[in-house]
């Protein structure tokens, strides 16, 4: 049962087109490792430069936003080693193109300020995102941001197409929010 | 004020800050674990230089390879200096080195090139294999 059940788990990845998946607690350093083979891969497998620079660059925003606002947070991580907070990003390739994935679960608070903000982001050509993308940078950050407020807007400048996002209502006080992003 | 010099690490770039001979230089990876605790002693030293320094030319050469958004807005508030200290009458020059056919690094100093109208902002072309 045990290499069965895997062997369906790996087999799914691989017909999805799965280069990477990772769920669970991430920190800082996870983050770097992760980041770390994933451009081994790209390498590899021969990614042109700057498509591998945008899937990496996403990777990087999509898995900081985890540690920073993920509502899953693992309790007594000390400050000097950072926050610990639970999630999952997965990189793929689906007919062709690169796609980073993220799902966290977040305060529903925070899910309609976030809804909001992707929507507006999602309606933005390249040409208003990057006038918007310079204008946030010169701007002190949104309240309860820790400065990544760019960072959504970093994902969906990279981003070949709109990016996808969807929040799931996990009953109480969460819901699991994803985003998607192609390259 | 005394040289600052930080080696580079995978995730944080090599920092030298001269403040007698008035060059400065970032380059190398940056996506930093916390950028604020990274950036916020360089920027602190360098508000800390013009505010001292007369009127002394400044150069600040940026050749960055990546760098996440955090960073981007580190550079911002650290560029925001400079040209506050160029609109006060020194000479400050930014050069922004990208590799051949790095269009993202290049890309990037256009952006940041356009909120400068004192200093002068240089984006500067370099062969793949070096800088």
């Amino acid at each position: 049962m045990l290499a069965r059940d895997f062997k369906s788990f790996f087999e799914t990845s691989k017909r999805n087109g799965i280069i990477l998946s990772f769920g669970g607690d991430i920190s800082e350093n996870v983050l770097f490792s992760l980041g770390e083979v994933l451009k081994l891969r790209m390498i590899q497998g021969e990614t042109d430069a700057t498509i591998a620079k945008r899937v990496f660059s996403i990777f990087v925003e999509q898995a900081q936003n985890i540690i920073r606002y993920s509502a899953d947070k693992l309790p007594g991580a000390k400050a000097s080693c950072g926050m610990i907070s639970a999630g999952m990003i997965v990189v793929g390739v689906e007919n062709a193109r690169f796609f980073v994935v993220c799902g966290n679960e977040v305060p529903k608070a925070d899910a309609a300020i976030l809804h909001e903000r992707l929507d507006h982001i999602a309606g933005m050509s390249s040409e208003e995102l990057k006038r918007f993308y310079r204008e946030k940078l010169r701007q002190i950050p949104d309240e309860g941001s820790l400065g990544g407020s760019i960072g959504l807007i970093e994902i969906a400048r990279r981003s070949s197409a709109p990016v996808e996002f969807e929040f799931h209502d996990l009953g109480g006080e969460r819901s699991l929010f994803c985003l998607k992003a192609y390259i | 004020m005394d040289r600052i010099q930080i080696p580079a690490t995978p995730r944080s770039p090599e920092v030298d800050f001269d403040f007698t001979a008035g060059r400065f230089r970032l380059s190398g990876e940056s996506y930093p674990e916390d950028a604020a605790a990274f950036f916020g002693p360089l920027l602190q030293s360098l508000r800390t230089h013009l505010a001292a320094s007369g009127s002394d030319p400044i150069v600040f050469e940026v050749a960055l390879v990546y760098f996440n958004s955090s960073s981007a807005k580190a550079l911002m508030n650290l560029f925001m200096r400079l040209e506050d200290a160029a609109g006060d009458g020194r000479r400050v020059t930014i050069r922004w080195l990208h590799a051949e056919g790095d269009e993202t690094i290049a890309e990037a100093g256009e952006d940041f090139a356009s909120d400068f109208s004192h200093a002068r902002f240089d984006l500067v072309e370099t062969s793949q294999t070096g800088d």
